[in-house]
């Protein structure tokens, strides 16, 4: 009898599960399909590990999908952003969500980032094969996962807008009408966090824009061996100004911020990364030229656009130079008042050079690390 | 290289390595010397540097800031007390969890004074002043090397010498000694051990917050995430290898300043930098190496007598 009753009851647990899912089946074209007009909008979700707020990276992914939707209107796109916080005590619930979000089928796609979502991803594409997602500032091992198709891939050209700050930093430090720097040394500087591939591209994509611009610069690299030691980034970089270093590039996270605090100190230049640090530091901007940005608000409404055209490649991975709004120098009033017009205009140049494919910029993500190694050592001090 | 080694900036980088490390290191001497090892040092002083960027930015005073700083660094050293002494939690457990807090705890805090999360830069902070002394600044040479650093850096040197007086000079300094070296002994002649080991916990913590002061009003002139970088940890290291004494947790203290500061300075040459980074530690272990296998040397000529 007890088996019986088990048998009917499992019996009729999948007729159960059997419907639910048939009723998805039938509902999901006429989302998918309908006509333009009349059809449900194209919904994204937002996935943050993290917060909105961080006046970088998240706010940007935010402010692209906004722009998409303010543009386009609310009924023909939507989104929502989940902020499922960055902390350790966070990292449990990051994949329940992503797990949650695919289950519910109602997002055209979903959109998450950084390297500690790619784990959770490669799970969820697996499990939900028809699902689409968007992935950013990571490279997304799709040999490694099954080449899962449902994905699509951006990474930023990081190097590129960072040979701009190279050469912008070479032609300052030799520059007679600056007052901060001594234009007798051709000599600038660079304050990395960790020596992994993604600096490395900062990196190389500088020292090449200053060995460009002036054959015989010299540039100090230092690290601060992790992106939050901010006090010993000062120490570093004040070691670098005390040094002939006139102009400095900070790419280590809050660490980066004591460089900035020591070209304060020595009254030198500093470049700011990732967002506009310039803006964001108002106390510091005497000393700050320009950024270098990371524009994944403009990546996330190019792709969402391509997508809703129907042309967009999932399975790949893109990544977004100049040509595709992914990076750019800030270029405001700030960037004009405290850099020389002819720096401007050769800085323009060579951006369109990079654009129209004229100077190919060194990426670490083919090179060995002997390769980068004798690149640094082409430039070091000493 | 030796160019940019004997000047009065590697001094002065010298000095603003060591500051923090010795605060600190001073504040798990006392902590060792009661029978406690602090290991919530890390966490504190991550603490205290929010609080020091708050509060002088409240009071619009470094020394205000730096008042209220210490005084919740006492109560961080009081909290740690009561986990350990009256709940009876084991100290390396509360101090683990001491630290984990302050990394999460100081983030949530910055979001509620300066609603951002990275750094503290919308508060307007008064960071520690730089002190040149008169007279002393007009000598040459020396009033460049001993004139211009930071008021923290010479509170700390100050503390040493109050720490030591106080340890091995005042009746409450040697009843401290006392708890640590054998607490039954010290209980039998009606010293309450559990009171002592608060006062020293609670010193303890107000020591680490200068330390912590000085990194956000100072070292640097904001709060950054988890800025504290291991400084509590190194300290706790120092103060062990000096045999948790003041003057001998200093030499440490000052050893790894010049580890560190050099170690910034080689990062200018071609050496490779993970190479570097094993300076600071490297010179530590070989300079406990020389102190210990001196130490054994006057032993064993003690014994040859």
């Amino acid at each position: 009898m007890k088996k019986v009753i088990a048998l009917l009851l499992a019996l009729m647990l999948m007729l159960g599960l059997v419907a639910c899912g048939g009723g998805e089946e039938t509902t999901e074209p006429e989302g998918g399909e309908g006509g333009e007009s009349t059809a449900e909008p194209y919904k994204a979700a937002l996935l943050l590990n993290g917060t909105l707020g961080d006046k970088s990276f998240y706010d940007s992914a935010n402010e692209g999908l906004t722009r998409l939707r303010d543009e386009l209107g609310a009924d023909v796109f939507d989104f929502k952003v989940e902020q499922m916080g960055g902390t350790t005590a966070d990292e449990p619930k990051w994949e329940p969500t992503l797990l949650d979000y695919c289950d519910s089928g109602e997002y055209d796609v979903i959109i998450m980032g950084t390297w500690q979502m790619a784990a959770p991803l490669a799970k969820a594409a697996a499990e939900y094969p028809d699902q689409k997602f968007m992935f950013f500032d990571e490279a997304f091992d799709f040999a490694g996962n099954g080449n899962p198709s449902n994905i699509y891939n951006i990474l930023y050209k990081q190097n590129e807008d960072s040979y701009l700050v190279g050469a912008a930093a070479a032609m300052m430090t030799t520059d007679e009408t600056l007052e901060k720097v001594n234009p007798d040394d051709a000599v600038i500087g660079f304050l990395g966090g960790m020596d992994n591939a993604v600096i490395n591209d900062f990196l190389l994509g500088y020292i090449q824009g200053a060995k460009d611009t002036n054959p015989d610069i010299k540039i100090a690299i230092g690290w601060v061996g992790d992106f939050v030691n901010s006090a010993t980034g000062k120490d570093i970089a004040m070691a670098q100004y005390q040094n002939g270093v006139d102009v400095g590039y900070n790419v280590a996270g809050n660490a980066g911020l004591g460089q900035i605090e020591a070209a304060k100190e020595m009254d030198k230049y500093a470049f700011g990364v990732d967002s506009d640090q310039a803006a964001l530091l108002p106390d510091f901007a005497d000393w700050i030229p320009t950024s270098a940005l990371k524009n994944v608000g403009n990546s996330l409404y190019a792709a969402i656009k391509e997508d809703m055209a129907g042309t967009l490649a999932y399975g790949t991975t893109v990544t977004y130079g100049f040509a595709e709004g992914g990076v750019a120098l800030v270029k405001d009033a700030h960037y004009e008042e405290m850099v020389p017009e002819n720096i401007r205009t050769t800085l323009e140049e060579l951006e369109q050079k990079i654009v129209n494919g004229e100077i190919t910029v060194m990426t670490s993500s083919n090179m060995t690390t002997e390769e980068i190694d004798e690149i640094k050592a082409s430039v070091a001090l000493q | 290289m030796l160019s940019t080694i004997f000047t009065a900036d590697f001094f002065a980088a010298i000095l603003r390595a060591t500051t923090p490390i010795l605060f600190a290191t001073l504040a798990a001497a006392i902590a060792a010397k009661s029978g406690i090892i602090n290991m919530a040092l890390e966490g504190m002083m991550l603490f205290a540097a929010l609080f020091g960027v708050i509060f002088s930015s409240l009071t619009q005073s470094w020394a205000g800031g730096l008042l209220i700083t210490m005084a919740l660094g006492g109560l961080l050293g009081l909290i740690l007390a009561f986990f350990v002494l009256n709940l009876k939690t084991d100290e390396i457990l509360a101090a683990i969890a001491i630290n984990l807090v302050a990394t999460g705890g100081t983030v949530l805090l910055m979001l509620a004074f300066s609603g951002d999360r990275g750094t503290s830069i919308s508060i307007q902070s008064v960071p520690a002043p730089k002190l040149d002394i008169p007279f002393l600044q007009d000598v040459p040479v020396l009033g460049s090397l001993l004139c211009g650093h930071n008021v923290m850096t010479y509170l700390a040197l100050i503390a040493v010498v109050v720490v030591h007086i106080f340890l091995y000079k005042t009746p409450l300094g040697l009843k401290i000694r006392a708890v640590g070296e054998n607490k039954n002994a010290a209980e039998s002649v009606g010293i309450s051990s559990r009171r002592i080991q608060y006062i020293a916990l609670i010193l303890s913590g107000i020591l680490v917050a200068m330390g912590g002061f000085f990194m956000s009003g100072g070292y640097m002139s904001m709060f950054t995430k988890d800025m504290a970088a291991g400084r509590g940890y190194i300290a706790l290291a120092a103060s062990s290898m000096g045999a948790n004494t003041p003057i001998g947790g200093f030499l440490v203290a000052v050893l790894f300043g010049i580890a560190q500061a050099f170690a910034n300075v080689m990062q200018l040459s071609t050496i490779p930098y993970e190479l570097i980074q094993m300076v600071p530690y490297l010179t530590t272990l070989i300079g406990l190496g020389i102190y210990s296998y001196s130490r054994m040397k006057k032993r064993q000529k003690a014994g040859g007598k």
